[in-house]
């Protein structure tokens, strides 16, 4: 699993390749562990994810508990039909926003803070 | 995907993480080598890891086997362990409602299980835990079918 790591517009943008599979997460944890706790805005892309399952489910919602709790945001973009159906049968989408891409999800944030 | 059985490939595991990554890679390698379309292969990897990783981590199983083969259009996956009973067909169900920041971490395994398979099946023998799980290309023809003996 790569895992690359931008800032654009106040935005952390961190942009996932690879299965995030139990390897995918072991390798991609502690990079989101310290990015969650010192971000303000995050946007995981998942467009480059072919798969997700449990672990790299909790990786998600332990990146998002940390970040709301910290009174934040995080947005996912660009899952594919299966990623994101794995995304809302565990009602990660009613914590956290599922946009087609990076663009729309930055476009939403500036609405709402306008 | 034929109506005739395919051979079955099986392979055993230890009861640990690092075997469940190995186990992992080996299910996509067989998913690959049946011709299995790429969401029979999405739905197989994840129930797979969801009972993996859960007879390791909560079972404390000792060791794993899985067989995968293909039958009448659909394909079939056996998860063997011999951890603590755990019948996934009657795990509760958990979902997060709700705009919230007090959400359980893990727990949502019964509840993909559910949302992948075509059926579930299990049972317990003597001191293994038996899944026996179908999948087919359309997951949204009838609803699942879950049995425990």
């Amino acid at each position: 699993m790569q895992m690359d790591v931008a800032e654009a517009d106040g935005i952390t943008l961190v942009k996932l390749d690879g299965r995030f599979d139990i390897a995918g997460a072991q390798t991609v944890d502690l990079r989101f562990s310290a990015l969650s706790g010192s971000c303000a805005a995050l946007v995981v892309d998942l467009t480059k994810v072919p798969f997700l399952a449990s672990m790299g489910v909790r990786t998600l919602m332990l990146s998002a508990k940390t970040i709301l709790r910290r009174g934040h945001r995080m947005a996912v973009c660009g899952p594919d039909e299966n990623v994101e159906k794995v995304l809302r049968s565990t009602g990660f989408d009613e914590i956290v926003d599922i946009y087609p891409d990076f663009p729309s999800a930055a476009a939403a944030w500036a609405r709402a803070k306008a | 995907m034929s109506a005739l059985r395919s051979q079955t490939r099986s392979r055993d595991f230890r009861g640990s993480i690092e075997a469940a990554k190995d186990a992992e890679a080996w299910v996509v390698e067989e998913c690959a080598s049946l011709g299995l379309a790429a969401r029979v292969e999405f739905a197989i990897g994840l129930c797979l890891e969801e009972l993996f990783v859960n007879a390791v981590m909560h079972g404390r199983a000792g060791k794993a086997t899985i067989s995968i083969w293909t039958e009448s259009e659909r394909a079939h996956v056996e998860f063997v362990d011999d951890g603590d009973p755990f019948d996934p067909c009657c795990a509760p169900v958990k979902r997060i409602q709700g705009p919230t920041d007090d959400f359980d971490i893990g727990g949502y395994g019964a509840g993909l299980l559910r949302k992948f398979v075509r059926s579930m099946s299990y049972r317990r023998e003597g001191q293994i835990n038996r899944v026996v799980l179908e999948f087919d290309e359309d997951m949204t023809a009838d609803p699942i079918t879950l049995s425990a003996t």
